[in-house]
């Protein structure tokens, strides 16, 4: 069994000093201008925990120089001919053109979290229901008041939610000029505010990172904004195997 | 993977991250091969609780109103809006008491890495945790998964 990384572009420096899944050594698979970044498997069960790790490590290392389209983690072929049968030669104009635009660029993730207490105090104060219904339960015993306080949380987390709409579409307002193409992601967790993807061009990241720290400015505390790149392009060539030339290209 | 931190907004190289950093951004990302085989992934438990399941069941908004009683902003109310005395209540003597509301709905990782690095710690405390509604007292002593990222 062959385990794949990433396509890349034949002879832009495909060695890779990061072992692979299992330890395994990297290797390429060619065909026509493309390289499949592969190792050997031994089994069909990984220890996920400890390999996502090599996955992201062996990616990482080519990214840095030259631009590399991620393949899914987990994913396992029969072997280097299986690697060209369903990945390269049916796929190559396809990942060709996907390298040719992504080409010079990078993924930079920005992710927010709340801090809970600062969120639920700007939640009360800037809503009165809240506030009211917070006065309103205070004396109460809990038991008389299960009703009244299932109501206060609801609408509580409406207020929360509509933080987090607030917060995200600010976000993505500031750093959208910035970037090439964005994506809008599912916030992890729930206090999460939110996450954005963008593609941004390799010289353009410390315009990009300016921004940020615009953003995180204005945000003061009550956004925990975490900045983390550059990644390769992971958020960028979902399901465009399929879409041909993406819409921002 | 870096996690800049300075208020200048730099970006610096990449490098190794917690484990559910890493998992975050590569989870279900990257390009699908037609007829490709998912081998069997063991080891790891995620559970992404994504915030519209969060905010939808009654014991979250009991634990949320639980949250927003406990808050020290008695004064606040009768004068809203004054930013001292929101400052006090950010920073004073409500801390921790809160702690761990929203924290305690937070994804679980399970996983069993070795050499997870500082930040990992803190999310292998909820190695055991799995579902939002039992996980109110483990919560509170979690270290914040991204103390490492903000300033």
């Amino acid at each position: 069994m062959i385990y794949v990384y990433g396509v890349l572009r034949r002879g832009r420096g495909a060695e890779v000093a990061a072992a692979g899944v299992e330890q395994a050594p990297i290797r390429g698979v060619e065909h026509g201008d493309l390289v499949a970044l592969v190792s050997d498997l031994d089994g069909t069960v990984l220890a996920a925990a400890r390999e996502v790790r090599a996955h992201w490590a062996v990616l990482d290392e080519v990214a840095r120089s030259v631009t590399v389209l991620p393949v899914r983690f987990g994913t396992v072929l029969d072997d280097d001919d299986d690697v060209r049968a369903s990945l390269l030669e049916p796929n190559a104009e396809r990942i060709t053109e996907l390298l040719r635009v992504l080409d010079g660029r990078v993924q930079l993730n920005v992710r927010a979290h709340y801090d809970e207490e600062r969120l639920l105090a700007d939640v009360v104060r800037a809503s009165p229901n809240v506030a009211a219904m917070r006065e309103r339960i205070k004396g109460l015993p809990e038991q008389a008041a299960y009703y009244q306080r299932i109501r206060l949380g609801e609408l509580v987390a409406g207020e929360v939610a509509r933080a987090r709409e607030n917060d995200a579409r600010r976000a993505l307002e500031a750093l959208d000029p910035h970037a090439v193409a964005s994506r809008v992601e599912e916030p992890r967790g729930g206090d999460g505010a939110f996450a954005l993807a963008f593609l941004v061009e390799r010289g353009a990241v410390d315009a990009f990172g300016a921004a940020v720290a615009r953003l995180r400015e204005q945000s003061g505390d009550r956004l925990r904004i975490r900045f983390v790149g550059p990644l390769p392009p992971y958020s960028f060539v979902d399901d465009e195997l399929r879409a041909g030339t993406p819409a921002w290209a | 993977m870096s996690i800049a931190t300075t208020p200048r907004g730099y970006i610096e190289r990449p490098r190794p991250s917690g484990l559910a950093d890493v998992i975050e951004v590569i989870l279900d990302k990257g390009l699908v091969i037609d007829a490709y085989v998912r081998v069997a992934l063991i080891g790891i438990e995620i559970l992404t609780i994504d915030a519209r399941i969060v905010i939808a069941s009654v014991d979250t908004y009991l634990r949320f109103a639980e949250a927003v009683n406990r808050l020290d902003i008695a004064q606040a109310n009768q004068q809203p809006g004054l930013p001292e005395l929101m400052e006090e209540v950010t920073s004073g003597g409500a801390s921790s008491k809160t702690k761990g509301v929203i924290e305690g709905v937070k994804e679980k990782i399970t996983g069993d890495d070795d050499d997870e690095d500082e930040e990992d710690k803190g999310k292998s405390q909820s190695r055991s945790r799995r579902s939002s509604s039992s996980s109110r007292s483990g919560s509170r002593s979690r270290s914040r998964s991204s103390s490492k990222g903000s300033s």
